[in-house]
């Protein structure tokens, strides 16, 4: 049944950035979208091989990368992404 | 199908920016067909605001919904209720679901467009929409070999093609194909092209869209449904 998607958050207009320098010590907030069945498994395997990835890198794994909508990418940069990762 | 295209986000922008609370409501039929205005691109373009009046420190609430059909009562009716809490609706239907939207909510809110209504056209391939009928309201497609000269000849001749045709394009566009051309060549095909001797005289464009809106009335229906709605209230009494 057809239903309203409410914003699920504003951004509070007072917390909204505005253009500056980026300082040097400065990292992303970057999200990867990873596939369940390759760059997820990959990922897994650097683990396995205790290889290490930036802490600012947070993984949301997905069944497949095809499932990934467009709102979905717009929502993380909603809420402060910096940056989308999308691997599949 | 319908086809019709987004508007510039600036020019959505400057429509909505004075609103408090706005509901972007899609319509999952034609424009979603052609990635303008079905759900996906609603939820796109309801979060595009938010951004916006983030980075333009304009206080708003946008959300999103989008129903099967803008152009019939029934499936509005499940949000009927709350999309008048909203202070604007910008609906990215076509203008048929504009109109439609905007007379049922009789004044109550405001409608605004989200995309232009193109044209009623095909899908050849994804991505791509062309233009195939105007709704003359008198189809001559079985004079034409199924070629439509209203809307695919640049003057909407009726007996082509012109002096300008040149090399099966027409004269207006070396991307656009003359439709006389395309027709010649269809008839050939199907082995009627005396058809085309015969002299078409100029055309009535009564049925056309210069007399007020145009309607289709099935009376048989009507009477049906009448009659359907009175044995409903014969039994409810
Ligand atoms: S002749 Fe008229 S009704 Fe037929 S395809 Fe052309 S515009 Fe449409
Ligand atoms: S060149 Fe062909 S399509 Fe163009 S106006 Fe002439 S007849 Fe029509």
């Amino acid at each position: 049944m057809a239903d309203v998607a409410e914003a699920t958050e504003r951004t509070p207009v007072s917390t909204i950035e505005k253009p500056q320098d980026i300082p040097a010590e400065w990292q992303p907030n970057v999200l990867a979208f990873a596939c369940h069945y390759c760059a997820f498994a990959a990922a897994d395997l650097a683990g396995v091989m205790r290889l290490s990835y930036p802490p600012n890198v947070k993984i949301i794994r997905l069944p497949c990368t095809g499932k990934l909508d467009h709102i979905h990418v717009l929502r993380a940069f909603e809420r402060g992404i910096d940056g989308v990762f999308v691997a599949g | 199908m319908i086809v019709g295209q987004q508007k510039p986000f600036d020019e959505i922008w400057s429509m909505v920016r004075d609103f408090k609370k706005v509901l972007v409501y899609g319509c999952n039929t034609c424009v979603a067909i052609c990635h303008a205005g079905g759900g996906k691109e609603a939820e796109i373009l309801a979060s595009m605001l938010r951004m916006k009046a983030a980075q333009e420190g304009v206080d708003m609430q946008v959300d999103s919904a989008a129903i099967e059909r803008h152009c019939e009562p029934e499936f509005f009716e499940p949000l009927d209720e709350k999309v008048r809490t909203y202070d604007l609706v910008l609906s990215p239907a076509c203008g048929v679901g504009v109109n439609f939207l905007a007379d049922r909510l009789a004044g109550a809110i405001p409608v605004y467009p989200g995309i232009n209504t193109s044209f009623y056209g095909g899908v050849p391939e994804a991505g791509f929409f062309v233009e195939l009928c105007g709704g003359c309201g008198n189809c001559i497609l079985h004079l034409t070999g199924g070629i439509c000269p209203i809307v695919r000849c640049s003057k909407s001749l009726m007996n082509g093609p012109c002096g300008g045709t040149n090399n099966g394009k027409c004269e207006v566009s070396d991307q656009t194909d003359c439709a006389w051309y395309l027709i010649v060549e269809r008839m050939k095909k199907l082995g009627t092209l005396e058809k085309l001797l015969e002299v078409q005289p100029p055309r009535d464009w009564s049925t056309g869209t210069h007399g007020g809106p145009r309607r289709v009335s099935l009376e048989h229906i009507r009477a049906y449904e009448e009659k359907e709605e009175k044995n409903a209230a014969t039994e409810g009494k």
